[in-house]
């Protein structure tokens, strides 16, 4: 009898163990994964190419465009990052688009939730045309 | 959406083999006596000794580099480059990154070219050295097979065909939340993934032990005190 007792204690350590473990392993459940909140275009129901096709491959397009424009002299419209910008907004509290600065800027998004540097908006503007929307650079 | 089940019961179940495959492999390291008092000299004398002496020999490989070098090369290169590797996937396992993952990433980026050179080195002496070849068995060949075409399906999904890394991302940390997401199915990333689980699987049953087993050698960790304190090891007498 006593032998028994003695087990059962034994056997509480790792008891209260798998009881902590499942009730962290709830409580993440409940708190449910983080995602992105990918903002939405501001106009179009279309991009330039696919959306899967830009989730995975927007960078090469865009590196393609700048080889093609800067190293070949054609500048096209489908694929530059201004145009991105025509329908990518996301607009502030003030309701003027925010730069990359934001977090909340589009670009920004998904390269913070994946840990990827953006180095374009070192020269490039993150914004559409200052005359067009009517704020400042 | 089967595909996401199907590797999400597979993660899983490889997890649990993982963790719970070398936890038994420690408590058995951790068992087994030392009978004998054998730290390889010129030994620290000191605890504090045999730290600086460990850690040595986790960074730096210090008995390798005096053994061989052209191993210690591949090797050291190899395993630098890995944990490079390792900490830049940490991004996929954490929201918000951690500032020095985020800082690394371009780095790590190169590492993976670093880690599969390291690796084709330590291969090609496995078919180049006579005395290396005889005593290498299969096993030893399709590690690294494995752990290079690991290398290799992850540069595929970098530099050949990219795949949405927000969805995998949010994959990966729906398996932690239990809150499944979609797995992206590009065929890389089913490669990458399915040769990680393998590699999940095996690693309690093999070479890798090594890991672990490096904290339980004797001959490293044991401090060079045989005069001023009495060795025992259960058995012997008090």
């Amino acid at each position: 009898m006593k032998d028994k007792r003695m087990t059962r204690q034994q056997h509480w350590p790792v008891a209260s163990a798998i009881a902590v473990v499942f009730a962290l392993f709830s409580w993440v459940a409940v708190a449910g994964v983080p995602l992105p909140d990918i903002p939405l275009a501001v106009k179009g129901d279309q991009c330039v190419e696919d959306t899967d096709f830009m989730r995975r491959n927007h960078m090469d397009v865009m590196l393609h465009q700048r080889d093609e424009t800067v190293h070949e002299g054609i500048r096209t419209k489908r694929h530059s990052l201004k145009g991105c910008f025509t329908c990518h907004i996301v607009k502030g509290a003030d309701n003027q688009p925010v730069t990359i600065k934001d977090p909340k800027h589009f670009c920004r998004v998904c390269h913070d939730y994946a840990a990827v540097n953006v180095d374009c908006f070192q020269c490039h503007t993150s914004i559409p045309d200052a005359k067009k929307s009517g704020g400042k650079l | 959406m089967t595909l996401s089940v199907v590797f999400a019961l597979l993660f899983y179940s490889a997890t649990i083999l993982l963790v719970v495959g070398v936890g038994r492999k420690i408590v058995i390291y951790a068992r087994t006596p030392a009978p004998l008092k054998i730290p390889t000299t010129p030994a620290p004398t000191t605890r504090r000794g045999v730290v600086w002496r460990m850690t040595k020999e986790i960074t730096v490989f210090q008995s390798l580099f005096k053994s061989d070098k052209w191993v210690w090369l591949f090797g050291w290169v190899f395993h630098a480059a890995l944990a490079l590797v390792l900490l830049r996937h940490l991004r996929y396992f954490q929201e918000p990154v951690w500032t020095v993952v985020a800082l690394i990433q371009p780095f790590g980026k190169y590492a993976a070219f670093a880690m599969i050179f390291g690796l084709a080195g330590l291969w090609a002496r496995r078919f180049l050295v006579d005395r290396v070849r005889y005593i290498s068995t299969l096993s030893d060949h399709l590690m690294l097979a494995l752990i290079i075409a690991i290398g290799l399906s992850g540069l595929g999904i970098k530099y050949i065909a990219h795949t949405d890394i927000i969805a995998l991302k949010a994959y990966m940390m729906g398996l932690m939340y239990f809150d499944l997401q979609p797995l992206p199915d590009d065929g890389f990333v089913l490669v990458h993934l399915s040769l990680v689980i393998t590699l999940m699987v095996i690693f309690p049953i093999s070479k890798l032990l090594h890991v672990p087993g490096l904290f339980f050698m004797p001959t490293r960790t044991q401090v060079d005190n045989p005069r001023e304190v009495r060795h025992t090891a259960g058995w012997t007498a008090k």
